[in-house]
């Protein structure tokens, strides 16, 4: 009987921790972090828990180096460790940790405890490594939802503000739709072949002859709804610009970099890998949305005057961009949606950490007015934003630019020419708005802060915009605050904050470098698409 | 007994639950809904694991439960955190974020 129970104690299940070594790392910060939130000083609470969070990042950074070129399936086939998760997983561990960094004197984090707030950002980053590495429809489901529900909570921590609880509670509505429905997509096309196992559902799709069978057809058009629910393709994006401009700013950079790199690396996994097969009858349909995406986003951008929800516009039509490289079905395509996913990362840290700098010196909330005349008063936060603005546009010796030219190479290759021709059209509509901005921050004077600068003397030629001129005169009274609640950052003018200038200025200085020298994001780029082995 | 009929029930439930999301007012019936889309998910994968006689799809259930389960404890926790706030319990009211 002893003996019997020692042979059963040998043969547990083999468990591959190299392979989970990123997620673990993350997990295990999440639960220390969390403990540390108990310690009796909010001061030690407040280093403590954000100085933890990043070394758990760097942790999860390292562990994901130390696992690269592992091409291995772990957990019982569950998850799947290569260079697409990993270099994905690279994105997302950065995006996390530059969280930390902008979260580190937010308001958010302390309303709602530092260490609830790092640990919840930590099992989101998690419930990403999990959904990018996901070979199986069951952890699919269970990334989503271990990256979405740290979101909801995220999104709603600065509990005195009414508009961060609407937003919370708007994306969780909008965000469970959009999980029940990629959930009965998913039911479906385990209806149709059998399995929940990717491999095995594209083996069924392609022995079967299923590529037109109703039911995969229907799970199929389920699962690209409840994707593009989470990427924030048109029109699937409602949520996006109220969600953006009503989280706090540092959660809002997360959700835009990290939630998108997630959300297109699963879309990569599952389309490339699971439904290769049903290439002719996907395609069309995904082609239609990111053209959606690219006009709407677009034409959407135009008319804000808040920089947060410009931001969520461009994001929307940037995930137009980024889908084109799915629709071809290619490796080059692969290649060059990782690439712009990395780029995408680095410009956007640029604008969203002025913003979140420019919030905390100015209180005019993410209004455009809020960077106006910063070329003059503040160039080291100028300098990231116009960088950032330009390489979101796609103008040349910028990341973006080399990630847009990937992009159309890719989409002209694998036969949709015209795609490449509206990713063109959809950047040239773009620069109005990005350039505005731009404008804005180099053409036009600075709101006065305190008394240093009087009220400007020029206020007639204040720019061609005129909802900006009411700030630009009466700057002595910086713009109501809604809903009479204190208002966004009001008091909060905060001086030097030298880590989120200093994240601004290397994420502005990485997408110049990476748009002059593009090759190291290019091998990365390369090798994860190279691990989707069905793929020409 | 023919499998369609119990998809044709999931999808009855999907399709209730999806109106019911769409029209009602009151977050804390809206998260019911939610609930039902969920639970047709579950009824649909049932289905289909008894079809295929595997387990897989019993297992996905069970999954989606404990996930549900999570989904309502932070809809409901938010609710709790407006109803403090003295915000309006009426997502119609809930239009602060707009443009």
């Amino acid at each position: 009987m002893s003996v019997a129970l020692a042979a059963a104690r040998l043969h547990g299940p083999h468990i591959d921790w190299g392979g989970l070594s990123p997620i673990l790392a993350l997990l295990g910060g999440a639960v220390v972090v969390l403990l540390v939130g108990l310690a009796p000083r909010r001061e030690v609470r407040r280093l403590v828990a954000s100085g933890l969070a990043l070394v758990a990042f760097a942790a999860a950074l390292g562990c994901t180096i130390w696992q690269w070129d592992a091409s291995k399936s772990i957990v019982s086939g569950a998850l799947r460790v290569d260079d697409l998760a990993l270099a994905v997983n690279l994105i997302l561990v950065s995006a996390g940790a530059a969280t930390v960094l902008l979260s580190w004197r937010a308001r958010a984090s302390g309303e709602a405890g530092h260490g609830e707030f790092y640990a919840l950002v930590l099992t989101s980053t998690a419930g990403m490594s999990v959904l990018v590495a996901a070979q199986n429809t069951v952890s699919l489901f269970l990334g989503i939802e271990l990256l979405s529900i740290p979101l909801y909570v995220l999104c709603a921590t600065e509990l005195h503000r009414s508009p961060s609880l609407e937003s919370g509670l708007k994306y969780l509505v909008i965000g469970s739709v959009g999980s029940a429905t990629l959930l009965y997509g998913l039911a479906m096309i385990y209806g149709a072949t059998g399995s929940t196992d990717f491999d095995a559902i594209a083996s069924a799709i392609a022995s079967g002859g299923l590529a037109s069978d109703p039911l995969l057809l229907t799970g199929i058009a389920l699962v690209v709804v409840g994707l593009a629910f989470k990427s924030s393709v048109a029109p699937f994006h409602q949520w996006t610009p109220d969600v953006y401009e009503g989280a706090p700013t540092p959660i809002t950079t997360f959700m835009a970099v990290a939630t998108k790199a997630a959300a297109l690396g699963i879309f990569l996994r599952f389309f490339d890998v699971a439904l290769v097969s049903a290439q002719v009858s996907w395609a069309p349909a995904l082609a239609a949305l990111a053209t959606i995406s690219i006009v709407v986003g677009n034409v959407g951008a135009l008319g804000q005057s808040s920089l947060k929800r410009l931001l969520a516009y461009s994001a929307v039509a940037q995930a137009g961009y980024l889908l084109a490289g799915v629709v071809v079905s290619t490796r080059a395509g692969a290649r060059a949606t990782v690439f712009y996913l990395a780029v995408y990362l680095l410009m956007n840290l640029a604008a969203f950490a002025v913003v979140v700098a420019r919030e905390r010196e100015t209180g005019l909330g993410d209004d455009i007015a809020a960077v106006e005349g910063l070329g003059a008063s503040r160039p080291w936060l100028a300098w990231p934003m116009t960088i950032a603005m330009l390489s979101l546009a796609g103008i040349p010796a910028t990341a973006g630019f080399v990630g847009k030219l990937f992009l159309i190479q890719a989409s002209a290759d694998g036969g949709y020419t015209w795609l490449g021709v509206v990713i063109v059209v959809g950047s040239m509509v773009s620069l109005a708005y990005y350039l505005r901005v731009v404008a804005a921050m180099w053409m036009r004077p600075g709101p006065s802060l305190g008394a240093t600068e009087a009220a400007s003397p020029y206020p007639a030629i204040a720019g061609g915009s005129p909802e900006a001129d009411p700030d630009a005169i009466g700057t002595s009274t910086p713009a109501a605050p809604p809903a009479g609640d204190g208002g966004p950052g009001a008091g909060a003018r905060e001086g030097f904050q030298p880590e989120v200038v200093g994240l601004a200025l290397a994420a502005g200085a990485a997408t110049v470098f990476f748009g002059i020298v593009p090759s190291p994001l290019v091998d990365l780029a390369r090798a994860a698409g190279n691990s989707l082995l069905g793929l020409f | 007994m023919n499998i369609g009929w119990y998809l044709a029930v999931s999808a009855l439930v999907f399709c209730i639950g999806a109106a019911g999301v769409l029209t009602r007012r009151n977050p804390v019936v809206i998260l019911l809904c939610l609930e039902l889309m969920l639970n047709a998910g579950n009824l649909a994968l049932i289905g289909f694991a008894r079809m295929w006689g595997n387990s897989q799809g019993q297992v996905f259930a069970m999954i989606v439960m404990v996930v549900a389960a999570c989904e309502v404890t932070i809809g409901l926790g938010l609710i709790v955190a407006i109803y403090r706030r003295r915000l309006p319990i009426d997502v119609d009211e809930l239009r602060e974020l707009q443009g």
